[in-house]
């Protein structure tokens, strides 16, 4: 018996043990000062462009703790503004607080930049055109493909690839247009990249955040692009037109392609938006979403900030679309 | 004395041969039972029976290997705190069905020496659980399924006429889990798999009641080392970030805690043997700031049955 009472005394211990719950659990609170200083930490703890983004974040903190501290403690509202504003001064287009009766959004990373897309001039060119997937096609003076995807978020097939190269096979040169395309599956940029390749070649590296501080990343880890993706290849000219819109999955797709072969950018710089997005939840409830993952280009540059286009060009006309007339331009002189 | 018989078995006792103990076994396995079998038919198990002596019947020598087996239906309550996803927990609900065998390791009854028992026995479980967990802001949800299975071997040691028994052993187990969280803009869907080598140990207590029998088991298992996966771990909400390049992570107590423990009771209740207890499960990985803790506690009812597997049966 006295085994017994052993074994129950070890039941007890362990049923006790795991019981216990961990320390980084918060409960569920409206209080402003409790979300304010939450929303805080986590950007400091876990964003990975703290240092990059160029604000005090520490002078932030003391700042927005005061304005937090006059605020009335049911006025969610008022809660959800001032926690959006901090969260716009990192000017980051990944860094989104999602409630039930709002999402934040930040517009000054591309307000001072050329828009260099108008869809009234796109369509001059964009006539009698197929859809395949989430691809826009047709052919320019019957010499040129051209290619209008506007959201890495629709998917396409290895089959749309294949009718829509089949369709431009009497084509001297192809062009992608990729404007005003703010992002989605970077799994798609993979795949629409990849019938530009002839081997899988270096096309960035990435860093993943791995403690609080600021610089606790992993070691770089290489991104190749994979010609397994699509079967179907293209080894003409291609050209891809980018503005200050093609963010996120967009800003990964050119890069790629700047590593393709026979492939030139052109039109405005890219809107960046390199870091993986992952999200958080505040006190609240609410939602937080920011970049978590750090992305480079094969030459270890960060592209958060965007990648300059190999030739810019400014849309000025308002009669044609100088972007794409200059990459029909440079097929025909390629 | 209660006597499982069904009507038109038979039920003997071979001289003193212990025939359907299978050694170590939690459910059917009381060293005071004496169960028999005649021509192939099965006698319903009966926790802790014994069977009065039949002196005109006769005992197969060799019926094969038994198994007892268990079928369980849980309902219960679960907690999942992920520090990479929320600091707040998630708190729901979960259901699952699971299934549990015991079978001594050999079962010739020519070879137990007249009534001496061979210790040595074996367990395999299969068990999907279904959770559904909300935060506590109920501004988000999470959906899980988790399917798992093992197999383990024990050594059983018995005081006071086998009415007590204790088992130590390894067990292995392999587990896979699909999450779908409801409002995650970049990764709704992931999923992880482990493996893990595990130490198992149980203790069982036979004792009679007015009218039946009845067995109290506890048992517990713990994980020793293993390797835990998330493929595409970049883009899970939970990141391992000591798995580079999303390959396995192996896994031990430094990373990786997980403890799985059960107190049930089995008792015979009209005609049938059933299984009724508590069941806990904890889960606890990640890396030194970021945390995946679950906790899952389920109410078990479970039927219980003994088969046998006749030896050297042709197809």
């Amino acid at each position: 018996m006295k085994r017994l009472k052993h074994i129950i005394c070890f039941v007890a211990c362990v049923a006790m043990l795991t019981g216990c719950h961990s320390r980084e659990e918060m409960a569920y609170s409206m209080d402003p000062v409790e979300n304010v200083e939450a929303l805080w930490q986590i950007i400091d703890t876990k964003y990975c462009y703290v240092e990059e983004k160029g604000v005090d974040w520490d002078a932030i903190h003391g700042v927005y703790l005061t304005k937090a501290a006059t605020m009335a403690k049911d006025d969610q509202l008022a809660l959800f503004d001032l926690c959006a504003e901090m969260l716009n001064l990192l000017q980051d287009g990944h860094v989104n607080l999602y409630s039930a009766f709002d999402r934040s959004y930040c517009t000054s990373w591309y307000d001072s930049y050329p828009t260099n897309f108008d869809s009234r001039l796109q369509g001059l060119y964009l006539k009698d055109y197929r859809i395949a997937g989430g691809l826009y096609y047709c052919t320019i003076n019957d010499s040129i493909g051209y290619i209008y995807y506007s959201s890495f978020s629709s998917s396409f097939s290895a089959s749309n690839i294949y009718w829509i190269f089949t369709a431009f096979k009497d084509c001297k040169g192809l062009i992608i247009d990729v404007r005003n395309n703010g992002g989605g599956d970077l799994t798609n940029s993979y795949k629409l990249s990849s019938p530009f390749f002839t081997e899988n070649r270096v096309v960035g590296y990435w860093q993943h955040k791995t403690g609080p501080g600021h610089h606790d990343f992993s070691k770089m880890e290489e991104l190749r692009s994979d010609t397994s993706l699509i079967a179907s290849r293209w080894r003409r000219p291609v050209v891809v037109l980018s503005n200050r819109h093609s963010y996120s999955a967009t800003n990964t797709f050119i890069n790629i392609m700047r590593y393709a072969d026979n492939a030139k950018i052109v039109g405005g710089t890219s809107g960046g938006g390199g870091g993986m997005p992952l999200s958080y939840e505040l006190p609240c409830g609410w939602m937080v979403r920011f970049s978590s993952v750090r992305m480079y280009d094969a030459e270890q540059k960060d592209i958060e900030q965007g990648i300059e286009p190999d030739v810019a060009v400014e849309m000025k006309s308002q009669d044609k679309d100088d972007i794409i007339e200059k990459a029909i331009e440079m097929i025909y002189n390629w | 004395m209660q006597v499982a018989e069904s009507e038109g078995m038979q039920v003997v006792e071979n001289e003193g041969m212990q025939v359907a103990e299978s050694v170590g076994m939690q459910v059917a396995e009381s060293e005071a039972m004496q169960v028999v079998e005649n021509e192939g038919m099965q006698v319903a198990d009966s926790v802790g029976m014994q069977v009065e002596e039949n002196e005109g019947m006769q005992v197969a020598e060799n019926e094969g290997l038994e198994h007892t087996n268990v079928l369980k239906v849980k309902v219960g309550w679960s907690y999942q705190l992920d520090t990479y996803l929320s600091p707040l927990a998630y708190p729901g609900m979960q259901i699952g069905i699971g299934n549990e065998w015991w079978q001594g390791f050999r079962q010739d009854t020519r070879l137990g020496k007249q009534g001496k028992l061979v210790n040595w026995a074996h367990v395999g479980r299969v068990d999907v659980h279904g959770f559904r967990n909300i935060n506590s802001a109920r501004s988000n949800m999470t959906y899980a399924v988790e399917a798992s299975g093992g197999w383990g071997a024990f050594y059983c040691w018995r005081w006071f006429d086998s009415s007590l028994k204790v088992w130590l052993g390894p067990y292995l187990e392999g587990s896979f889990t699909a999450r779908e969280l409801a409002s995650n803009v970049n990764k709704p869907v992931s999923f992880d798999i482990s493996a893990d080598v595990m130490a198992m140990s149980g203790i069982s207590w036979s004792f009679y009641g007015k009218k039946t029998s009845y067995r109290l088991n506890y048992q517990i298992r713990t994980n020793l080392i293993g390797f835990d996966f998330l493929p595409d771990y970049w883009e899970s909400y939970y990141e391992l970030s000591e798995g580079v390049g999303g390959m396995p992570r192996c896994s031990g107590h430094w990373n990786h805690h997980s403890i799985k423990h059960e107190l049930t009771m089995d008792f015979q209740f009209v005609h049938s043997t059933w299984r009724l207890g508590v069941e806990h499960d904890y889960l606890n990985y990640g890396t030194e700031n970021m945390h995946f803790i679950r906790n899952q506690v389920n109410l078990v009812v479970g039927c219980i049955w003994n088969y046998r597997i006749k030896a050297n049966s042709r197809l």
